[in-house]
């Protein structure tokens, strides 16, 4: 099957790529290699580290970012945009209408209804749960790929708590030092303002009568494996990072604990799970939450990013229905299409998907970070037989889809640069309005010829540059 | 600031200050030992660990090997150097934005050091070398915290705790010593003052304010009372009340600052030769008491809220 | 029948609670068969009390207790007025549920207090072999659940699966309800938990006491959908239909869903928890209390 490079196209090097392929050359793979080096030692020393999870008392890696850069253009930035506007706008219409509102898009058959109710993230707790400006998803990490024709299409919603955004960050500020890059006439938009924009999001949903929100971070603590990037946001937005501990609810109102009494909060961005954020009504063993906290999120004293409950838009079985969603929303075609999809629970498509298994992609519906996906094309006879009868067994807590071979961008490997497969993950913020900052988290799978691109599974980054409209040419590098 | 926050940074304080006490008062017995066969090697380290508040758990032989171990390198002794610093380590983990790089390498480094495998067979061959890298280690940490601290809220509640925990420990260690001072040979009073004052670091500044004589009474007052070295309980309390005027921050005299307010004055204005007349024990007793009413109050009023609790749950069938 | 229910709940704490957070489900629900004169929530220490409407129905009531306490006292007094049994007036086929499949899903599927094996199915497979009816199936498996276990309390304790429940042969109301909830789901058959308060002197008898007032206990029962009728309610633990001796306060997928009490507390206390109904039957002016 045809690959799509992002560099190399049918007629030689890109044109945006074309600056950057011929500095590299003039690098050489020699200083390329000194450059590598210095990416180890520059996020050893900011501590910018993940913990692998599997391997609790292993010491964290560092984040492997990878030298090569990838640019996209601003034309084609804008298409990308514009698509996740419209997808991130009917998600939360849909979750908005789920929870708060009349349940159209159920009842009009759009999306079963049994399919809701048996979603993992849906939560029946959050129904009556107010979100000002109906802005459920604030942030949102949608990941794309593009297929063999170059078509940006999206693979999975991620509208509980996305993670990545402190790596797209501290991939420029690590790339500004290593390959220090002339901003000739500003072509690369920055993204150094993210911290600021998600505080403008947050605060535009924090209880309507309040001016200036309290705003905190909430996190499960320093054993998470993202703690990083929970510090990491806090300190870009200069708010507080708390943990549950840290916070309690009086009559339903959310305050916290400091050593002038105690602080009313307006607003939690929360990187802790639903299921731990309150155990009065949740899990009753996590000690991760705050009681009473959905009391005080359901009288409407205090707002929680992401809203409660999201995972029943980005179950990966809602997924296949969002197109539909978008017509049904907004009358219009989807922007950035789905990648097809098979629904093992319809019988007609579970007879092709067992008769195809070996040219599919299986993902479990549940799952993330790349955890219990089968590709057809890699697996052996016994993985497939065992995934047929998981399949049989369980048809809800699967999809099945066509598999698209993610384009590649050279990287550098083994010293040198080679091909490997790409996706990429924009982040969309959503408070009064939508804002997408220029760029994104592009994850690179590190062996060759593999499709699976998260950290935990052996995975980089890369820095992604987003050039302004009509400046495909400028970028130079010293 | 976060209750949790400034708890955590009054406890690494504290935690550091208890290692660093621990080994000086460590250094001074066991070399005291070796230099004075005359002492009673059993009752030495028994005080010790009077001192220590550790007499009734310690489990082993009354002996410095053993007594060494437990109280450097035996994790399962919440009172022994390793446990302090891990407790010092894990608290800097969780406020890594709170405090400077370095104070958190510094205090990772002495943590990584002490839990090396090979510590325990050092102890025993390098007792010297081990017990001052330890207090020059948490002098490190001090000098570290002092260099690049900003001195904000935060800087004053590690302050606070640090004080804290060094005038109770210099009250114990009078009141345990004093204890048994009472009815000593002369010749021995010297070498056992001349233990209090090494124990804090004080025979030198000592004998520059005063002599040689080692006058008990001088001594006492000197770590009493005295206003300019700074590990006299005196000096610590001032400190403390000075602290805690910054950080109450309120028109109104609160119930810690009252607190502080009663020992310091109780310390300033007490009259050191009466006090021995009228029994030091007594007079230490309270002090040691209103000084622990000051710590009781310090989390009432900051941190009670913010405590590490245990939550429980219960349904009905 | 006019009932007066006072529902109690006390704990006492061997040291101080504090930072206490509590969600009560006690409210008697309206609906067609059952009135709701009047409904209070106490709680002392004094405390302000939030009450909203969960996602299946239910009253909840909804308080926190900041300050150390050392008691806790929960009372809810409401006042109903009920009807006779509802009983579906015909039985539909058993294939008229297969299109509600998708609408009542939830109440279909496993739930964390009803999940059944192998053996739970072939035990309700067996049941309605030869039924032709949904209310003839319906029946029999509420026999089968009758027959299966022997009303024995402290038996089981709360998150005791069913399967084990049913290989004990032993259990209490709840139990009866959530084997029942199994059994039918395995077939097909949508079934919810209801939690509610029963006016007998004994759970397994439903028979109105002489005594007009009485301490009972809360009990539970489940509800069947039967097509052309709506959800019917049916008490396993009791041979008889449920009628004016049945108080219902709500239902959901299983116990879960309505617990009467949750919360949680801050404190290294014991607790001490006593739980009393009494329920009054009212006498009325025009003898309609039958």
């Amino acid at each position: 099957m045809e690959i799509f490079d992002e560099v190399h196209g049918p007629s030689g090097v890109r044109p945006h790529y074309r600056q950057l392929m011929e500095r590299l050359d003039t690098i050489g793979d020699a200083d390329l290699a000194d450059r590598f080096g210095l990416i180890e030692s520059i996020f050893r020393t900011l501590g910018i580290t993940f913990a692998v999870p599997g391997h609790e008392n292993g010491l964290d890696r560092t984040w492997p970012m990878d030298l090569v850069p990838r640019i996209i253009p601003g034309d084609e930035w804008r298409h990308i945009e514009a698509g996740l506007i419209q997808r991130v706008t009917v998600l939360n219409r849909f979750l908005d209408d789920l929870y708060v509102g009349s349940q159209e898009a159920i009842n009009d058959g759009i999306v079963p209804r049994w399919l809701i109710e048996s979603a993992d993230g849906y939560v029946r707790e959050a129904h009556g749960i107010p979100a000002p400006g109906g802005s459920r998803c604030v942030v949102s990490g949608i990941d794309l790929v593009r297929d063999d024709e170059g078509t940006y299409r999206v693979l999975e919603d991620n509208l509980r708590i996305p993670s990545g955004i402190s790596y797209v960050l501290e991939n420029r500020v690590a790339m500004t030092r290593v390959l220090p890059v002339g901003f000739a006439r500003h072509s690369i938009r920055p993204v150094d303002h993210y911290g600021a924009s998600l505080l403008r999001a947050l605060c535009a949903i924090a209880p309507p009568p309040v001016v200036e929100p309290t705003v905190v971070v909430l996190t499960p603590g320093v054993a998470n494996s993202a703690y990083f990037e929970h510090s990491f946001l806090a300190r870009q937005m200069g708010v507080e990072l708390v943990e549950g501990r840290d916070l309690l609810v009086d009559d339903r109102h959310v305050y916290m604990r400091t050593t002038r009494g105690l602080k009313q909060v307006d607003v939690i961005y929360r990187r802790v799970e639903d299921e731990f954020l309150d155990p009065v009504v949740f899990r009753q063993d996590s000690l991760l939450g705050v009681p009473g906290l959905h009391g005080a999120a359901r009288a409407g004293t205090v707002a929680i990013a992401n809203a409660i409950g999201n995972g029943a838009a980005d179950d990966k079985g809602v997924y296949p229905f969002v197109p539909a969603l978008i017509e049904f929303y907004l009358g219009e075609k989807p922007i950035l299409p789905n990648v097809t999809t098979y629904l093992p629970w319809e019988p007609d498509h579970l007879e092709l998907i067992l008769g195809r298994l070996d040219q599919l992609v299986v993902k479990p519906v549940a799952e993330a970070g790349g955890y219990g996906i089968v590709i057809g094309t890699d697996a052996d006879e016994a993985t497939l037989a065992a995934t047929a009868k998981a399949l049989q067994a369980n048809p809800r807590g699967y999809i099945a889809q066509e598999i698209v071979q993610l384009s590649t961008h050279p990287t550098f490997v083994n010293g040198h640069l080679q091909p490997r497969h790409v996706d990429f993950r924009p982040f969309v913020l959503c408070g009064d309005g939508i804002e997408i900052v220029p760029g994104g988290l592009t994850r690179v799978a590190l062996r060759e010829g593999s499709l699976i691109v998260n950290s935990s599974q052996g995975g980089g980054s890369k820095d992604t540059w987003v050039l302004e409209d009509g400046l495909e040419d400028a970028v130079t590098t010293r | 600031m976060l209750s949790r926050h400034a708890e955590d940074l009054y406890w690494l304080g504290r935690y550091i200050e208890r290692a660093e006490d621990t080994a000086r008062m460590l250094d001074v017995t066991y070399h005291n030992l070796l230099e004075s066969p005359a002492i009673d090697e059993t009752r030495a380290w028994k005080e010790l660990l009077e001192v220590l508040f550790l007499d009734a758990a310690y489990p082993g032989p009354l002996e410095g090997r053993d007594v060494s171990s437990y109280l450097v390198t035996e994790r399962a002794n919440q009172g022994s150097i390793i446990s302090a610093v891990a407790r010092a380590r894990d608290n800097a983990r969780g406020l890594r934005d709170g405090i400077s790089t370095e104070l958190w390498e510094a205090i990772n480094v002495f943590y990584l050091e002490l839990a090396r495998a090979d510590f325990e067979i050092d102890i025993e061959r390098r007792a010297y070398e081990i017990f001052s890298s330890i207090r020059s280690r948490c002098q490190l940490v001090s000098g570290v915290a002092a260099q690049t601290m900003p001195r904000d809220e935060g800087y004053r509640f590690m302050l606070l705790g640090w004080m804290l925990e060094r005038a109770e420990m210099t009250c114990r260690l009078l009141a345990v010593r004093y204890a048994r001072l009472a009815g000593e040979e002369a010749e021995m009073g010297f070498h056992t003052w001349a233990s209090v004052l090494k124990s804090v670091s004080a025979y030198e500044a000592y004998l520059k304010a005063h002599d040689a004589s080692l006058n008990p009474t001088k001594v006492l007052e000197f770590l009493l009372l005295s206003q300019e070295f700074p590990r006299s309980v005196l000096y610590c309390l001032q400190l403390v009340e000075r602290l805690l005027e910054r950080l109450a921050e309120s028109p109104q005299q609160t119930p810690v600052e009252r607190a502080i307010g009663r020992v310091r004055a109780r310390a300033e204005f007490c009259d050191i030769s009466v006090i021995v007349n009228e029994g030091l024990d007594q007079f230490l007793e309270e002090l040691q008491k209103e000084i622990y009413d000051v710590s009781e109050e310090v989390e009432e009023h900051f941190f009670r809220a913010g405590t590490d609790l245990q939550l429980h749950s219960y349904r009905w069938a | 029948m006019r009932l007066e229910i006072r529902y109690l709940n006390e704990f006492a704490y061997s040291q101080p609670a504090w930072e206490s957070h509590n969600l009560l489900r006690a409210c008697p629900a309206a609906n067609d068969h059952q009135r709701v004169l009047s409904y209070r929530v106490d709680v002392t220490p004094t405390t302000p009390v939030h009450s909203y409407t969960d996602y299946w129905g239910t009253r909840v009531d909804e308080f926190g207790i900041l300050e150390p306490h050392d008691n806790l006292r929960i009372s809810a007094e409401s006042v109903v007025e009920n009807g006779p049994p509802h009983e579906p007036s015909e039985d539909a086929p058993i294939d008229s549920l297969a299109p509600l499949a998708g609408e009542l899903s939830s109440y279909l599927r496993h739930s964390p207090h009803a999940v059944w094996d192998d053996l739970i199915h072939e035990t309700a497979r067996e049941a309605i072999e030869e039924s032709e009816g949904v209310v003839e199936a319906v029946t029999r498996i509420c026999d089968a659940v009758t027959a299966s276990l022997k009303y024995e309390t402290g038996a089981t304790y709360v998150g005791m699966g069913v399967a084990d429940v049913l290989s004990q042969g032993k259990g209490v109301c709840q139990d009866f309800a959530h084997l029942g909830i199994a059994m039918y789901r395995s077939v097909g058959i949508p079934a919810r938990y209801v939690s509610g308060y029963l006016y007998a002197a004994d759970q397994t008898v439903a028979e109105a006491p002489d005594d007009p007032e009485l301490d009972v206990q809360t009990h539970a029962w489940l509800e069947v959908f039967v097509p052309g009728h709506g959800w019917w309610a049916l008490d396993p633990t009791n041979p008889q239909p449920i009628g004016e001796l049945h108080v219902k306060i709500g239902h959901g997928r299983d116990y879960e869903d309505v617990m009467p009490l949750r919360g949680v507390y801050h404190g290294g206390a014991e607790h001490d928890l006593g739980v009393h109904v009494s329920i009054t039957r009212e006498r009325l002016a025009q003898g309609t209390d039958q």
